[in-house]
């Protein structure tokens, strides 16, 4: 009987108040501020010197900051988001973005921008303008980055070659040269749409303007999707091109067995750590031929949920100033999109580390020859009916004439499906 | 005759482990040289090892507090377990009306998987108020069928004759699980320990979508915060799994013993 | 210390606590609900918690799924749309479930490897506690970790088994196995056994630990030999131990999934996308919770499915030993 109630009151005790929780989160206080961001935890120093400034500035605010990795996140927001407990501020990448507009979890912008001009002066219009869904503005650029191509010159040279591609053949014909034995000729990350400059430097894009039909499936396209099979096919491709993400490309050409690779500006620091071939004289920066590239970039946007949307946007105003974002540049070695941080912060690395600032030119200049931006509402659907056709191409399973014809028959079900 | 046969299963087994073990080999390794492991040919011994990473890992993420938060949620998720798992799977021994249909219903609530019931199962824990809790995070855990079965096999191996005698003599049914079926089923409880430690102590996506606080968060957590600090991530990323691996490998030597009874010591006393 | 009588054995505080001497009949009559009370308390910790992050997530999806929603968007009724949707339009739910299948059918390699393992460090060879250790250490390891040092395992250029099936001249040219569709699926199989072949172990040590000693002795006094002892007392004996595997590798089709997620991502085109990680890309990466929650109600029929004819296939009652 004492033993059977001992372990009742054990197990009660166990639910019991000891650990019930500290605080509960249907925050009721006006002046309270969330910020998610997107995987900068490593920056926490500066931001909290900056959420410091801000509380100076704007007294009885109090701010919480939280921080996500890149595959969590979006679990983390729409969890947060259904509890109706959305964090006011959120650092988002890519396109994710504008799904999220579409969905209605962002506040339009526009209004507060075109109140502002000065705010709005701040920014590369280009980039400014990859957040611009149906004419609303929901995002502004936090840090950004765009594809180019590394090269590793010994390989190059080592082959007969002393430039950096012009064209698609250019790239196809220089990484055969380089292939041979264990050694590939070209990679390229391909996540988001990291590939697409491939095709778009051929005249190939994916929808027409008004982002209402599929344009990929034309002789073009099926022609560039057919060469990059063949060069997959002969080595010159590394095949991690096509299934890779991150740790496994920038692994392989640190490596030094493989001639170029197309990425976006930050493999350049995670490349240079793991590769001890990697010297500013051995190691070649070039844009893209026809310099085109993809945008990987990140954006603050405020949820429409937000309790207290005008003081986000002051924060958002704070973050972008001048000297925030100078400081935020020069933390992480980055491009941030406010031309004016960016014209002085280069000026000041090209003093430093020349070979990371010819890296980071790359970022913001020929800004008006973005792809793979595409401003839809279901962005990673096309995104992945076309990628799915075209890793059965490039790796041989489907020949590029059906399975550009398939991905062009899903595409249009899914934009009429929205 | 004898001899050869051990020799056998030695070699057998050596070989298996020798399988199991490449994997991790490279896991430790570039976790104290930082070695690019696409490099080729493939470098077998760690050139200049260091302990970089590990220090690192001690540095950069609070690491005392996560493991803390750790050390409680799983200590909550294995008592649940060892309390909650030994009393179902004792129930589930015995014959009554609709228990081919509690069986169905738990065997089935395992086969939903996790990442479907994220949204609802924190609006369930916000309505019960245990967000960024201890409780919180280990309620999930508190119970799970696998477990249970294991439990419920165990009993089931014990003799009936046993419970019977335990009957005659007035023993009530919870003395009768607690003195005579838990310490004949020590194995199992054994395996409810490892598991339910692994498990909670491996949880990620529940604590992190649970918790806001960083203050509340637990080891596994960190992964995310550590890796943003250093720029190579492969080496860094194995020195962290291993510190988190480490506790779990320690409850399982632990918890081993009741592994070890060989086929030839005597088993039930009855 | 307890001096209640056994039938005082339910709950405490219940009218029957106070029972008076009654006829044998009611006496039985209650001796059964007192049971029925005991069954249900011992039951309850656990049954509450799987109806709470069990049940009613699963009934939270049952009813999405003939809905339209998204977090913000207020719930339509769609009918039959979704599945109609997943049926007919959708091949990635159809390679998804297809490799599901394989998955799972694979599984009973992993338990048979795992049982003779189980058999070997169980018995009185010496060193067996290093063997068992060692291959249980994959287990808590984070599959995070898992799944990277295999994607490097397999890579065609610089990983570890190309380079030594080169080095052997088993092969002249490297396998790209995650880059190829015929080894893809395999090649995640083999990685997700090395990882949950520890688990099967302690599961069937378990089981075998469990194993009433005195039958082992009775055998041998009868002079069985060992492969009878084998066949009549320790696979039967082993029945509720090989079910809970069988259960395992069910839910390892979805358990797998942060592996298969850093591994392939699903890849290449979706040749190891499994219905969880087709779910979980269509909720939190497209934000299509109600076609998800579809596939969820498809994926766990399925699963009941299979979990019934895993029973069927133990002899039913969930694996249980019919003992005396």
């Amino acid at each position: 009987m004492q033993k059977r109630r001992d372990v009742l009151k054990l197990a009660a005790g166990t639910a019991a108040a000891s650990f019930l929780p500290k605080k509960l989160y249907a925050q009721t206080g006006t002046k309270k501020l969330s910020i998610l961001t997107w995987n900068i935890i490593d920056m926490e120093p500066l931001f909290k010197q900056w959420f410091a400034t801000f509380q100076s500035q704007n007294p009885g605010v109090e701010i919480e900051w939280l921080d996500k990795k890149g595959p969590e996140l979006p679990a983390f927001y729409q969890t947060q988001l259904a509890a109706g407990t959305p964090p006011d501020i959120v650092d988002i990448q890519g396109g994710l973005g504008l799904e999220w507009a579409g969905q209605g979890a962002l506040l339009d912008l526009t209004p507060m921008l075109d109140k502002e001009p000065a705010v709005r002066a701040r920014f590369n219009p280009e980039y400014l303008a990859n957040w611009v869904f149906e004419g609303k503005n929901y995002l502004i650029p936090f840090y950004v980055s765009k594809s180019l191509l590394f090269y590793n010159k010994p390989l190059f040279k080592a082959a007969g070659i002393d430039y950096a591609p012009k064209s698609l053949d250019d790239i196809l014909s220089y990484a055969k040269a380089v292939s041979g034995a264990d050694r590939t000729g070209f990679l390229t990350l391909n996540f988001d749409w990291l590939y697409w400059p491939l095709f778009r430097m051929q005249g190939v894009d994916l929808l027409t303007p008004d982002l209402k039909k599929p344009t990929f499936n034309t002789p073009a396209g099926i022609e560039t999707a057919d060469k990059l099979a063949k060069a997959t096919a002969d080595g010159s491709i590394n095949k991690i091109s096509w299934t890779g993400r991150w740790v496994e490309p920038n692994g392989a050409f640190a490596a030094g067995n493989v001639g170029m690779m197309h990425a976006h500006s930050s493999a350049y620091f995670f490349v240079k750590t793991q590769g001890s071939w990697i010297t500013p004289e051995t190691i070649g920066i070039a844009e893209v031929p026809g310099y085109w590239s993809t945008p990987n970039s990140h954006g603050y946007a405020i949820s429409k949920g937000a309790r207290n949307p005008e003081l986000a946007w002051a924060f958002l105003k704070f973050a972008t100033e001048k000297s925030q974002a100078m400081d935020f540049a020069r933390g992480r070695t980055l491009t941030t999109a406010n031309a004016e941080v960016d014209k002085d912060f280069l000026a000041e690395l090209d003093k430093n580390d020349p070979t990371a600032a010819a890296v980071l030119r790359t970022q913001i200049e020929h800004t008006d020859k973005l792809t793979g931006n595409w401003r839809l509402s279901d962005d990673s659907a096309v995104k992945n009916i076309v990628w799915a056709e075209m890793q059965n191409i490039f790796l041989g399973r489907r020949d590029a004439k059906t399975a550009l014809a398939d991905a062009e028959k899903k595409v249009e079900r899914e934009l009429r499906r929205t | 005759m004898r001899r050869r046969s051990h020799i056998l299963r030695h070699l057998v087994m050596a070989l298996v482990c020798a399988l199991m073990l490449i994997p991790f080999y490279w896991v430790a390794k570039t976790a104290v040289t930082n070695e690019n492991i696409y490099a080729y040919p493939p470098r077998i011994l760690p050139l200049k090892p260091h302990l970089y990473n590990f220090v690192d890992v001690w540095y950069l993420i609070p690491f005392a507090r996560y493991f803390a938060n750790s050390v409680i949620v799983s200590l909550i998720a294995v008592a649940g377990n060892i309390v909650f798992n030994a009393a179902a799977g004792y129930a589930l021994t015995k014959n009554f009306a609709g228990k081919r249909i509690v069986v169905l219903l738990f065997l089935s609530c395992m086969l939903i998987p996790f990442q479907a019931t994220i949204i609802p199962a924190y609006l369930v824990s916000a309505r019960l108020g245990v967000l960024n809790s201890y409780l919180g995070l280990a309620l999930p855990l508190l119970s799970t069928i696998v477990c249970i079965f294991v439990f419920k096999a165990a009993f089931e191996a014990i003799p009936a004759s046993l419970q019977q005698a335990a009957r005659i003599d007035g023993l009530g049914e919870l003395r009768i699980l607690f003195r005579i079926m838990l310490p004949l089923a020590k194995p199992a409880i054994a395996t409810n320990i490892i598991l339910s430690f692994i498990w909670s102590w491996n949880a990620f996506l529940w604590p992190l979508i649970i918790t806001r606080d960083v203050t509340m968060q637990t080891l596994p957590l960190g992964l995310a915060r550590f890796l943003a600090y250093v720029e190579d991530t492969t080496g860094a990323l194995y020195a962290f799994v291993c510190m988190v691996l480490l506790p779990g490998i320690i409850v399982f030597l632990m918890a081993q013993k009741e592994f070890i009874r060989g086929l030839t010591s005597g088993a039930t006393k009855g | 210390m307890n001096t209640a009588p056994p039938q005082r054995a339910g709950v405490a505080g219940s009218a029957d606590a106070v029972a008076p001497p009654v006829r044998a009949a009611d006496w039985y009559r209650r001796k059964r609900t007192r049971e029925a009370m005991l069954v249900a308390c011992f039951l309850l910790p656990s049954l509450m918690i799987f109806f709470l992050y069990r049940i009613l997530p699963l009934g939270w999806n049952v009813i999405l799924s003939f809905e339209y929603w998204s977090p913000l968007k207020a719930a339509r009724f769609a009918g039959l749309d979704n599945y109609a949707e997943m049926f007919l339009e959708d091949d990635v739910f159809w390679q998804a479930l297809t490799n599901t299948l394989i998955f799972i059918l694979a599984s009973p390699i992993a338990i048979l490897l795992a049982l003779a393992v189980a058999l070997a460090v169980n018995s009185d060879l010496k060193g067996a506690a290093i063997y068992r250790t060692i291959i249980f250490l994959s287990y808590p390891l984070m599959s995070v970790a898992v799944g990277i040092v295999w994607r490097w395992l397999y890579d065609e250029r610089g990983g570890f088994i190309n380079f030594v099936l080169r080095g052997t001249g088993l092969i002249k040219e490297p396998i790209p196995f995650l880059q190829s569709f015929g080894w893809a699926l395999p090649s995640v199989i083999l990685a997700d056994i090395w990882q949950v072949v520890g688990f099967y172990m302690i599961i069937l040590l378990t089981g075998l630990q469990s194993i009433p000693q005195h039958l082992y002795e009775a055998a041998r006094i009868d002079g069985a030999p060992a492969s009878a002892r084998f066949l009549r007392i320790t696979l039967p004996m082993l029945r509720p131990s090989l079910f809970i595997c069988a259960v395992i590798g069910i839910l390892n089709s979805f358990t797998a999934f942060d592996l298969v997620y850093v591994m392939t991502g699903g890849g290449p085109a979706h040749a190891t996308e499994l219905l969880v990680t087709h779910i979980y890309n269509m909720g939190f990466g497209e934000t299509r919770f109600d076609y998800a929650a579809a596939l969820t109600v498809v994926q766990f029929t399925l699963l009941v499915i299979l979990t019934f004819l895993a029973n069927r296939a133990v002899g039913g009652n969930a694996g249980s030993v019919e003992s005396a």
